[in-house]
Order: structure tokens, then sequence, then C-alpha cells
């Protein structure tokens, strides 16, 4: 595996860079506007942060293409127990934002979190392709499930929901690739769903009816349908004791999703501040630098979080056309690598960084347009972030590492 | 260990596809939805949403005296406001605004609870900030979500002149005030209007109007320009209202007065103007303004003096023997008298079963009508009221404006006490006063009471025989006439006679009110008003002829003792500065 031809990287998908480098770029011209608009001085604007970080990006880039894929699947569980230290580090730091994301490196904060997603993202890889697993027994759900949930609780605990959700998501696609029945994953969900239909009676009763539907089809014994079942509908009646639990931010959102017009100035103002925002920018935008959300502050972390409302309402339907449809052949594109590679350990990690990416799209674009709560989640390439921006670039250097395109 | 085969069906790979695309597409159809669909709606609300409209107040028009000095003024200070909807924290940022300008906190939040309206309706944190307050928040606004300040004029008052009782003070619009009011939208909360004085009666001109600004704002609600294509008003100044009051005679009286209670009034009876008006004590004017604090407030509040009171027209004083004019002019009229039969004072006058006094113990001796009024002869008056009926008196004083308002050009005047027979009857019962009590009433004392303002009115009637203007302050385009007290032309010279008799005599008793200024004659009548509040009080009511200007006098001295004594040289530096050049009456004036 060491022993790589020189021609290897030739078959490597270079579309990818391009496809990032577009993103990157979309992001930095929305950033100059920003930028330009609203801050006397260039060189401490998130545009040029953003610029600035375009060069470890890049480093992070080409060491994650050409770090040996062996060595990898090598030490990754080392690294896994390193990272999940890391994790622990912030906690010793100064709170930033009243968190515990960051890890103070002099003039550069530092989010761990960031690269616990691919580390995440390697040991899964690695774990379901040693192990010849018979995916068809649920009990194989275990060790991946424990590996990916210890460090979204550390996160979670910091706090921050979102990247947490984050490192969730690649589990589930990543099972379904390495083999695991569909019937496995419907129990696995089935606890989530039971809990969110909860607070409404009409959705809990069709997810109780659904789920007799889907038991009896899978024809388990009687006794495993019925505990499955009540359970699930137990869990459903528990679900406003842990909701109390949440807290009042986490709660803030998730209603201000149910109906954003309540509190106008509350979580639900940042929601209805974007949508106005991308709605007020049209099929063309109000032209670049010319947004007045935009400029007059309306729209809330705009250089991170909202960057996507800032390019609706200023450069339009249009941009967001190409974007989504960029990140649609990038996402695809790394699926199809999967598909082709040849071994299961880069196919894996290929489906995993995918499902990272989609994660990251569909959870920021939905939050921007108010399709769920405000979760604090950047865009990929696109918002201002160094850790994040790095993080993204590295993760296009690993397709670009295992993937191998076979356009025949 | 990488040997693993990648084992993955075509089917499973097909879903993942199409559940990627099936996510994108829901992403992509809200755009559609967002930005073709329902692009109209929100570019609207982009629009407004960056729009404010921000009243702008209209500052208050300008009091003048009559040359055209400004007594009162505008100044613009700084009023602090935050929107409530916009502040997340209020106790945090009310700590921050307290240390950026060094006031108490609690007062921020005070002011907050009590000028709070609605919850995206600026309210008021604090007033009369200064330019380095402000510079200090300016600092600190990001850290000061909501929070805003504006201009906003406040009175100033630059003329040396106090005059604080019919110039009057603005109130802040409260809630109850507001209440009050009848129309809401003419007065926000924290405006100011007038409560007293001048700034009351006036109000309406003076107020103006309010003026609506269309600004761009950020999220912050930071105000950051005016937007064209909006119908933007201008504020209206209110207009400004110049005054008859002559600033160089009004100071001289305050400072006349500065030590006594009581009042002083100088008009120009052909036109009712008022060119002097002090009521004392006072206060100075300002302390209604700005940061007025509460122990000032207190202190003016409570002082025993109560110098809040204008005495002018609130205040009741019985007339004292300045009453003898009215009933020597009724007498007169009716021929009931000879003016120039004696009547001996012995120094007392013995009546039913009572004993009157004349203040001289010793008597005048023989005392004519002339004598009479000159030296105020008491023992004379009681014996030729006896000719009078009550109701003839009565309605004699009702001739001059006795017992209603003069309607002179300020809020709260009080109309006083004439005793008629109805009023007697009600107070006394029927049978329970008699001609004895019109002795008393004759010398102004008793039941009768009156403004100092009812003086200035009567005395005005006297000199110019029944033709004295409608007092008033401000200036009007055509005098108004006042009340018309028809008597002839005989009675009206033979009064005037004896009343400059009263300067002019070696022994009158307001021979200390004559400047001896060539070419001016000055008449007057003195009184001693015996009261149940200590010594009496002190009058003079004079006036000053010296070709075709006039001046009248009304002073009062309250429990000063004889009118002739402390009230007429009052009236003397009036004379003095008025109908001569300013040099040469403080030089006048230096002269015992």
């Amino acid at each position: 595996m060491f022993a790589v031809s020189g021609n290897r990287f030739s078959k490597s998908p270079f579309t990818i860079i391009i496809a990032s480098m577009v993103l990157t770029s979309i992001g930095l011209i929305s950033l100059l506007s920003i930028s330009v608009h609203q801050s006397s001085d260039i060189l401490r604007s998130s545009f040029f942060k953003q610029l600035v970080f375009l060069g470890p990006s890049l480093i992070g880039l080409l060491t994650m293409i050409f770090i040996p894929k062996y060595l990898i699947h090598k030490y990754i569980f080392t690294m896994y127990f390193i990272v999940l230290g890391v994790l622990f580090l912030p906690y010793f730091s100064r709170t930033i934002a009243g968190t515990y994301r960051w890890i103070d490196l002099g003039p550069v904060g530092f989010q761990p979190s960031e690269f616990a997603k691919l580390i995440i993202v390697f040991s899964l890889a690695k774990y379901l392709s040693d192990h010849n697993l018979e995916m068809k027994n649920f009990l194989s759900f275990f060790f991946p499930t424990i590996m990916v949930i210890i460090p979204a609780v550390v996160i979670l605990k910091q706090p921050d929901l979102g990247t947490a959700l984050i490192l969730l998501t690649p589990l589930l696609p990543m099972l379904y690739w390495a083999g695991a029945r569909s019937y496995h994953i419907f129990l696995f969900l089935a606890p989530l769903l039971s809990v969110l239909t909860a607070f409404h009676a009409l959705s809990f009763s069709i997810w109780g009816v659904l789920m007799i539907v889907i038991i009896f089809l899978e024809r388990p014994k009687l006794i495993f349908g019925l505990v499955i079942y009540f359970s699930n509908l137990f869990l459903g009646l528990l679900a406003p004791v842990l909701w109390n639990s949440l807290k009042d931010y986490q709660q803030n959102r998730i209603l201000a999703l149910i109906n954003p017009e309540l509190d106008p100035l509350g979580a639900a103002y940042q929601i209805i501040q974007s949508q106005t925002a991308i709605g007020s920018g049209g099929v063309f935008g109000k032209g670049w630098g010319a947004g007045t959300q935009t400029h007059l502050k309306f729209l809330p972390v705009q250089e991170s979080d909202f960057i996507l409302s800032v390019i609706g309402e200023e450069l339009g339907f249009v941009f967001i056309l190409v974007i989504i449809l960029v990140f649609t052949w990038m996402i695809l594109k790394m699926v199809k690598l999967g598909y082709s590679s040849k071994d299961r350990f880069s196919g894996l990690v290929l489906i995993g960084i995918a499902s990272l990416f989609m994660a990251h799209v569909f959870v920021n674009i939905a939050m921007t347009v108010g399709m769920i709560p405000v979760k604090g989640l950047p865009l990929p390439f696109i918002s201002s972030g160094g850790s994040f921006l790095m993080s993204c670039f590295m993760m296009v250097g690993i397709v670009m590492n295992v993937g191998v395109d076979s356009t025949e | 260990m990488l040997k693993a085969e990648n084992l993955i069906s075509k089917q499973r790979y097909y879903i993942i596809i199409g559940i990627v695309i099936f996510l994108m597409l829901i992403l992509l159809s809200r755009f559609f939805y967002l930005q073709i669909f329902r692009y109209e709606k929100y570019k609207h609300k982009a629009e407004i949403n960056r729009i404010r409209a921000v009243t702008v107040n209209a500052p208050r028009g300008l009091i003048l005296d009559r040359n055209g000095n400004i007594l009162v003024d505008n100044y613009p200070t700084y009023i602090l406001t935050a929107i409530p909807g916009e502040m997340e924290q209020k106790e945090k940022i009310f700590n921050s605004i307290s240390q950026c300008t060094g006031i108490d906190s609690l007062i921020i939040a005070e002011n907050f609870k009590k000028y709070y309206r609605a919850k995206f309706v600026p309210t008021r944190l604090m007033k009369d900030l200064t330019f380095h307050q402000i510079s200090v928040l300016e600092e600190n606004i990001l850290d000061l979500p909501g929070v805003n300040y504006k201009q906003f004029p406040e009175r100033y008052y630059p003329s040396s002149i106090n005059g604080s009782h019919f110039l009057g003070y603005l109130k802040e619009v409260d809630k109850p005030v507001q209440g009050n009011l009848g129309n809401p939208n003419v007065y926000e909360l924290g405006d100011l209007i007038g409560w007293s004085g001048l700034e009351k009666f006036y109000e309406s001109q003076l107020k103006g109007t309010r003026g609506v600004k269309y600004l761009e704002v950020d999220a912050l609600g930071r105000e950051m320009e005016e937007v064209k294509g909006y119908n933007n008003q201008r504020p209206e100044p209110g207009a400004d209202i110049k005054l008859m009051i002559d600033s160089d005679l009004q100071l001289l009286m305050e400072e006349k007065m500065k030590d006594y209670r009581g009042i002083a009034v100088l008009s120009n009876p052909v036109t009712g103007g008022i060119l002097a008006y002090v009521s004392k004590p006072d206060y100075p004017p300002n302390i209604f303004t700005g940061k007025m604090l509460k122990d000032d407030w207190n202190e003016v509040r409570n002082d025993p003096h109560r110098p809040l009171m204008d005495r002018i027209i609130t205040g009741l004083y019985p007339p004292g023997s300045t009453f003898k004019i009215i009933t020597a002019l009724a007498l007169l009229e009716e021929n009931l008298l000879d003016p120039s039969k004696e009547v001996e004072c012995t120094g007392s006058y013995q009546f039913g079963d009572r004993t009157f006094h004349c203040w001289n113990e010793t008597g005048h001796g023989s005392v004519n009508l002339q004598v009479g009024i000159a030296q105020s002869c008491n023992i004379y008056f009681y014996h030729i009221v006896q000719k009078l009926s009550l109701s003839q008196w009565v309605d004699n004083c009702f001739d001059f404006g006795f017992g209603q308002e003069t309607g002179i050009d300020l809020p709260y005047e009080k109309t006083g006490v004439i005793p008629t027979e109805k009023y007697m009857n009600r107070k006394y019962g029927k049978w329970g006063w008699s001609r004895g009590n019109l002795l008393n009433l004759a010398l102004g004392q008793g039941d009768v009471l009156v403004t100092p303002i009812q003086m200035v009115q009567f005395i005005n009637q006297i000199a110019t025989h029944g033709n004295a203007g409608r007092l008033h302050f401000v200036q009007e385009d055509k005098e108004e006439k006042g009340i018309r007290p028809q008597f002839s032309d005989n009675t009206w010279n033979k009064i005037e006679k004896y009343l400059l008799s009263t300067v002019s005599d070696n022994q009158g008793t307001g021979r200390s009110a004559d400047p001896k200024i060539k070419g001016l004659i000055i008449g007057g009548k003195t009184g001693t008003a015996e009261n149940p509040h200590g010594d009496p009080h002190a009058w003079f009511i004079g006036f000053g002829k010296k070709d075709n200007q006039m001046l009248t006098t009304v002073i009062l001295i309250e429990n000063g003792g004889h009118g002739g004594e402390i009230a007429a040289p009052i009236a003397r530096s009036a004379y003095s500065r008025y109908f001569l050049p300013i040099k040469q009456s403080q030089m006048a004036l230096k002269t015992p």
C-alpha cells in the first residue's frame, strides 16, 4: 500500500478540489462584501482572516492527500483516544462566548471538535471494515454507537448541540453501507422518533400505527414485538420530562421554530431576519454590497452561520442554486467514489465524509431558511471560521487520498 | 487489514443517492419559495425593517421682554432612551449605563418603569445628559443594544430676572397628566407641557408641532441616516411671545422686594400692559429644569413662606385704607358728600356700643375729604360711610372689578371676596351683622378680600379715569379695553386731586413715594391692613404721570406695618427708573 505508484494521483478526483475552491471563492466574495462595508480595518476583517486561513487549510489538504492510507488505518484508534483526551482540554481553557469549544493557542483559537469528526469517520470505517461483521445482528450496532456517543456527549457538554449532532450523522449511513438491515436501523431510530412525535398528538398516533405496521411486516417473536412497541410508547410519554432537562436556550431555539412569531426578538428573531434577507433578494439579489438586512446588521452571525442569507440577499437565487448544485455534485461524487472503491475501508471513509458534508450543508441551510431550529452550525467552505475551513479541506484531502476516480 | 472487499449493493447505493438528491431538493424548493414566490412580501418586510419613524421634539417658542431681550430660551440637552423589546438583560444594561454616566442604576430603572409605554416604543431612561456623558455612552453603545439618545430642547433662563411667577414652569407629561389631557397623541410621555404662568396660558402657541424623521436604523436600533423619499416632517418650533415686561423694572423690583414677603406690580394703565410683576418670595425658574434635585424641590415646596404661590393673582388680602377711595368715589358721584365739610378726629369714634380707633391715636383734628384721604383718617371715613348703603358700596366695588377675575393672561386667578348682603346674611345670619360692619368695610377691613392684581386694575382705572386697558402680559395688536367704571369727570378729577395730595402733602401718608422729578405728578393711597397673621400688611397703590407717560404701582408688603413707610419708597424707586433716563435714575435712587 505504501509503495504508491507515481500515477496514483492521476486517478484522484481533482474536480472535488475545484468544486471546493468554487465554494470557497463564493464565500470570500460575501465576506468581502461584509468586510468592505462594515469594517474600517480590512486586516482585521473576517474576509482577511479567511484568506489567511486558506494557507493552513491547503497544508491540511495536502497532508491528508499524502498521508498513507495504511498509516491512518493502523493508528486510528490511538488517534481516537488522543482526540478524546483533547476534547476535554477546552474545559481547562478560558471560555469564549460562554462555551468551552476553544483551545487557546496564543492568537489563534482552535476547536478540537472539528477534527473529532474526521477521527470518528476513520474509526468507524476501521471498526466496520476490520470486523467482518454479521450486520444482520442488531447487537453489532453496539460498539460503533458507543464509539460515536462518547465524543458526542463530551461536545454536547461544551455546550455545542450542533457539532454533537453532526458527530452522530456518519453512524447510520456507514452502518447501512456496511450492510446493516433496514429493520435494525428502524429499531435504532424508533426511540428518537418516539420522542420527537411525543409533542404532537396526531404525529404520535401516526407513528404508533406506523410502528405496528413495520413490526408486523418484520414478524419478530411476539414478545419482542410487544417489548419494542411499548418501550417506544413509554419513551414518548417520558419525552416531556427530558424536554425539561434541556437548557433554556436550546428549548427556546426549538420553540421558536414551532412558532417564529412568538418572540420576534428572541431565538426566532434570527430566523425571521434571515428569511427576510433571503426572500428580499429575489432571483438576482440586491447586488453585491447592497444588502440592507446584512449591512444594517439585522442579520445575525452573518459571517458564519448565516452567510447563506447574505448570499441570498445580495446575489440572489441564482447563486444559491449554484451553491446547492455544487454541494450536491460534490456529495454525490463522494458517494459514487465510495461505491466504486476497491476496499471496504475506503468506501466507508468516503460515505462517512459524504454524510458529514451532507449533514453540515443540510442543517446549516435548513436553519438559514427556517426549517429547523437555529443550531449554530457553519456552511462548509463558505462560512468564515479557521478550524472549520481547515477541517473541510482536510476532508477533501481524504477524499482525494482514498478516492479513485474510475470514469469508465 | 485493508483487504476487506467493498461489498455494497447497487440498490443501497441508489437509495443513498436518492436520499441526497431528495434532501437537496427540499432545500432548493424552500429557496424557490422564499425568493421567487414570496419575493414581494419579504422585499416589503426588509424595507420597513430598516426604517424607523423617530419623533423630533419641537423647541418651544421663546418668551421675550418688551425690548426683545430673551427671558426664556431653549438649550439642547440629551435624553437617553431604550427600546424595551431590544434590551435582553435590562439590569445589566442599566448597570453599564450607570457606569458610563455615574447615575444610579436604580434611578434609571425607576425612569424606565415610569415612561414605559410599549415593547417597541423608545422609553426614556434619563434626561439632561451632558455631552461628556453621551460621549462615554457612544463608545460603549455596542454593548447597549436598544439604547439610544436624542436631543431634547429644555428651558433655559438667560435673563438675570427671576420672573418665576408669571413665566411659570413646565412639567413632564407623565401617565396621570396624559390621561387628563383628552387627546393622548398630542403629548408623548416625557414631553414638556406648560404647567403654570404664561407657559401654561400660552401653551398652544408656545408648544410647536412635533416632527417625524424616518431613519434608516440597524438591528441595534442605532440610527444611521435619514431616508429620502419619505415624508419627513420637520418640527415646527412654537411661536415666540413678546411680553410687555420691562426687564429693567422687573429686576429693580425684584431687588427692592428681596427681603420682603409681598408683591410689586408696575403697569401701564392705558394699555394694561404689565411692566414688572414680582411676588416674593419666589424661586429661580430653572429649578424646574434639568436634574432637579429632590431636596431643592422639597425645600421650595415645604418652605412655610410658600414661594411657589403667586401672591399677585392667588393671594387674598384685606385692602385696608386703599379702599377708602371706593367710599369717597361713591359718595362724590351720588353727591352725598360735601368734600369741604370737616369732621373732628380725636383718635377714636363711638358707634353704637363699639369704639373705633384712628391709626393716629392723638387724632387728626379737623379733617375734610382731601385731608381724610391724604392722611388716611379713619374717623373721617367712619363718619361719611354712614351715608352709604352696603349695596351701593358693593356696586362700586364690582364696578372696579373686585370680586371677579381681572382676565389677565395667567391661569388660576382668584376672585377675592366682596361681601354682599346675601353673603353677610349667609355668613352671620340675617340679624347677625349691622351697619357697624360697613364701617369696617369702608376701611378695607372685615370680610373684604382682594387679590393684588385687582388692586392693579383698580388704580389703573383711577389713573385713566375709567379708561384703563385690560391687564395683560403679552403684547397684543389691538389693546382691549377692560371693565368700564362710570363716574363723572368731576368725580374723577376730584379723587385724582386728593390722591395727588396723599403724596405731595407734607402730612400725606404717601409722601415718600415721590422721587421729586420735574413735571412728574404722583398720586396714590397707602393702606395698612390689619390681619390675623401678625403685623398689618403695608399697601401702596399709586400712579405717576409725566407728559403722556403713565405708570401705576401696586406694592404690598406682608406684615410690613405702615404702607407709607415701607411700601411707598419702593414705588418711588420705580417712578425714578421709569421717568428718568437710566443714569439719572440711578443717581436719584442713591439720594435718600
